[in-house]
């Protein structure tokens, strides 16, 4: 297959021709805005493409550990286990990026019962830990999100 | 009212039905600014020649819904805000309640000829004047208004502890159904539950209180539009919601300064210090937008099942980082 340009910079170029010559030509106010909401959407999934499989990747190793962790901490821990187990076996060496995001989904449910066992059992650094997964996740979707706006709102 | 081609001589018909008077629509131009209505500018001439201008608000297909509200209770809000003359508003004139005449359930309003206040914040360079304590009194004043206004037209929960327990359970209930795992919800919900605020008293609540939706006249009096998310809760969810759009959004008044701002909304409202001081509005930044959030959700989860498109529903995904981010901001347990 063709691997460069990159589907990012594919992206980046339908941005560029939306922004040099499709914006200027339009003087309807709401294609306007339309295609303002394009370019951002265009930009976002140019991050996205470029790093998601990788950072999904990272993250559902880092949640599925997580949530062994709490699993092996707290006595109440039947949901983790339950959501390990939903994992475990949905989890395939496929890269392909449904196969990916079936495996974030459930890894990420595997996070959720083990935020909720840390906070029930009361397990402070437990529950600290987390939190910087959590963190970690927002800071990437930051990245994605970029400089946000909300176009044409006045 | 998507076929705006068609819409000026359907309009002129529903116009003539509802006042019996014939009316030639001259200019039906869609407007921008809001997310999740379909809306326009009317401008019409009447059979004696005198002119008016409207805004037409309705709801766009149902696949590409962004937010689902309802527009009868809409017109009965708003029927119900303006007779009791709670804050100054458009008049809302009449409602194809059927859609049968305007193609969709649509609302027919005063158009505003001014301009809104984010325009108005837009065109500042840095100094914003008085602009911050106006915007804590428009919304003092709301908060302030009696809500028995609202009985049997909004439902409102019988206490402060129902409501804010309805409110923190939309954690749950949104990660419950939503498409993919939702962690943050989960987390959030259980910081947020655990840590209530101190109680006020229940209130009017616009719901969307942002610089958009409030119009300014000639004089710079403030006119509160779009009122689909108002509601009956807690006065606070307004001052939070406010912090977190206008973060997003700017200029965030409130931020520039919050002990002037909260100062000046405490003098209009008489609410307490206790209950109305930057770390309550902390709490409510992180809670004020959990149910738009959750809609978003869902909106996002139809895309992902093949039941909704359209360019809103994409560009807001960032709309739900951006939640998730504020989920957090208050459940500062460790000092993060």
């Amino acid at each position: 297959m063709l691997s460069r340009p990159t589907t990012a910079q594919i992206l980046e170029d339908c941005r560029r021709e939306l922004s040099e010559v499709v914006a200027p030509a339009l003087g309807d106010e709401a294609v306007a805005v339309s295609v303002a909401m394009l370019d951002e959407v265009l930009r976002n999934c140019a991050v996205r493409t470029a790093h998601e499989i990788a950072w999904m990747m990272d993250e559902i190793g880092a949640m599925t550990a997580y949530a062994s962790e709490v699993a092996d901490s707290v006595e109440e821990n039947e949901a983790v286990i339950a959501a390990l187990d939903t994992h475990q076996a949905s989890m395939t060496e496929s890269l392909h990026l449904d196969d990916v995001c079936a495996a974030y989904s459930t890894a990420g449910q595997c996070l959720s019962e083990a935020l909720g066992a840390a906070r029930s059992g009361g397990e402070v650094e437990l529950l600290r830990q987390g939190r910087v997964l959590l963190d970690e996740r927002v800071v990437r979707e930051d990245e994605i999100k970029g400089d946000w706006g909300f176009v044409g709102r006045g | 009212m998507e076929n705006i081609e068609a819409m000026p001589e359907r309009l002129a018909a529903f116009l003539a039905d509802q006042t019996g008077r014939s009316v030639t629509v001259e200019a039906y131009v869609p407007m921008t600014g809001g997310y999740s209505r379909l809306m326009a500018r009317a401008d019409l001439r009447w059979d004696d020649g005198s002119v008016d201008q409207f805004v037409v608000r309705g709801d766009p297909p149902a696949d590409q819904t962004m937010i689902d509200t309802d527009r009868d209770q809409e017109w009965a809000l708003l029927n119900a805000l303006e007779a009791a003359e709670t804050v100054p508003m458009p008049s809302a004139r009449w409602y194809d309640d059927t859609g049968d005449a305007l193609g969709t359930k649509a609302i027919i309003l005063d158009f505003c000829p001014g301009s809104s206040l984010q325009q108005i914040l837009d065109a500042c360079d840095t100094d914003f004047g008085d602009h911050p304590l106006h915007l804590a009194e428009t919304m003092g004043h709301l908060h302030s208004s009696d809500r028995s206004v609202l009985d049997g037209v909004v439902p409102a929960a019988p206490s402060w502890e129902s409501h804010m327990s309805e409110l923190v359970g939309a954690f749950a209930a949104i990660e419950g159904t939503a498409h993919d795992a939702e962690p943050v919800l989960r987390y959030a919900g259980g910081y947020l539950g655990s840590n209530l605020p101190p109680p006020m008293p229940l209130t009017i609540v616009h719901g969307d209180f942002q610089p958009a939706n409030i119009m300014a006249d000639e004089q710079g009096s403030h006119l509160l539009v779009d009122w689909e998310l108002c509601h009956v809760g807690d006065p606070r969810e307004d001052l939070g919601y406010y912090n977190i759009y206008s973060s997003s959004s700017g200029p965030n008044l409130y931020a520039a300064d919050p002990e002037a701002f909260l100062g000046r909304y405490r003098e209009v409202t008489g609410f307490s210090v206790e209950a109305v001081n930057q770390a309550t509005v902390g709490y409510f930044s992180s809670i004020a937008a959990v149910k738009l959030w959750g809609q978003l959700l869902a909106g996002a989860g139809a895309m992902a099942g093949g039941s909704n498109s359209g360019i809103m529903t994409t560009y807001t995904l960032n709309a739900l980082s951006i939640g998730r981010q504020n989920f957090l901001l208050a459940c500062n347990e460790f000092d993060t």
